[in-house]
């Protein structure tokens, strides 16, 4: 394993001297069964060239914050083993879709006025005083909107989808999820202040259903089942009478 | 985004062939507007458009058309949320339910044509 070698070629552009993003290779030790495309980028960072830039923190696809293309694919860095692609080299380069900030950062502006749009938290129409207890809910309550809150916010799913690549105004796949899981939640009564979000023509109604946000999604979050349950759930609102009842 | 970024994997490929299959279909319904006008001067004046190249293209349809409603029903079980004493269906008997009804609803629509032929 000590003599193994992998050769990862990575995205470099410094805004003040490259005109456009370039790719540079290194040729790391592969030392490790359990090394990870994270691993080979820290030890270029820390023995080959310390001015490589790109985020990282939890190592433990928990955080959200390395995700990158690894060899055309969104991916956690951190979760895509070397052993996988070994012998070829692999190619990791900032997520599709987003600017680029530095190296293999992206800017995740847009995406954060996305999210923040959706109000991703419970809203009451009158908030509860502490000591009136909690809010109570059955399994099954739970599992309408379980697996729409394990979105981590990595934007792989952005990175995969092609209609934001054509179209960024798009409100995207985490964001509605999002919008979904809360909508879901008996706790939440915040429908309202986020249907005109969700219903407008960058919403929902954006998505043609590729379905590859669903394919990529390191957390197993489906959303493109959300932006189409939320096209239905608007739409039945639209024409049933009784639809625009809270 | 380049052109060709639909080439990049086989899930874009195979989305842009699911909705290029309408192209087709769309060209065809379109052909059957105009034999219907044309069989509205009645059965003297109409001998339907029956040449080699258009048996082909029909095949051709009906192979999309095919397609296009598999992926449809396939995708449709993800998107209808069903609940039964407060159980959600599990979506592949969503899914199930909504081939057995295609099935059923061409069986009939055969045997209605067919029974108007004759």
């Amino acid at each position: 394993m000590a003599d193994k070698r992998v050769t990862i070629q990575t995205t470099r552009y410094d805004p003040d001297k490259d005109e456009k993003p370039r790719l540079q290779s290194y040729e790391i030790p592969f030392y490790d069964d359990s090394m990870v495309v994270l691993d080979a980028l820290n030890y270029i960072k820390s023995n080959v060239d310390g001015s490589l830039s790109y985020r990282w923190s939890c190592r433990m696809g928990i955080c959200g914050s390395c995700g990158m293309m690894v060899n055309g694919t969104p991916k956690l860095s951190c979760s895509a083993f070397v052993r996988d692609y070994w012998p070829r080299p692999i190619l990791v380069e900032p997520l599709n879709n987003f600017p680029v900030i530095r190296d293999l950062v992206i800017d995740m502006d847009d995406f954060m006025h996305k999210l923040k749009s959706i109000k991703p938290w419970i809203i009451r129409k009158q908030e509860i005083p502490l000591g009136a207890g909690e809010h109570r809910q059955t399994n099954e309550q739970i599992d309408d909107f379980r697996q729409f809150s394990e979105c981590i916010n990595c934007m792989l799913c952005y990175a995969a989808c092609p209609v934001y690549g054509l179209n960024n105004e798009f409100l995207g796949p985490a964001a509605i999820a999002l919008a979904r899981r809360y909508n879901l939640d008996s706790r939440d009564q915040g429908l309202k202040q986020r249907l005109p979000v969700i219903a407008d023509n960058e919403g929902v109604w954006e998505c043609s259903f590729v379905g590859e946000c669903s394919v990529v999604c390191p957390k197993g979050v489906d959303p493109a089942k959300a932006i189409q349950q939320s096209k239905l759930d608007t739409t039945m609102r639209f024409v049933l009478p009784y639809g625009n009842r809270d | 985004m380049p052109a060709n970024w639909w080439t990049r994997n086989r899930h874009y490929f195979l989305y842009i062939v699911r909705e290029f299959t309408v192209v087709p279909i769309a060209l065809w319904l379109l052909w059957l507007l105009v034999e219907i006008q044309r069989a509205g001067g009645g059965p003297a004046h109409y001998s339907p458009h029956g040449s080699p190249a258009f048996v082909v293209f029909s095949v051709i349809t009906l192979l999309f058309s095919l397609y296009h409603s598999y992926t449809f029903l396939s995708l449709a079980g993800v998107i209808i949320h069903f609940k039964v004493l407060d159980r959600p269906l599990p979506s592949q008997l969503i899914v199930l339910a909504q081939f057995a009804l295609w099935a059923v609803a061409s069986v009939v629509v055969g045997f209605v044509l067919i029974w108007f032929a004759r």
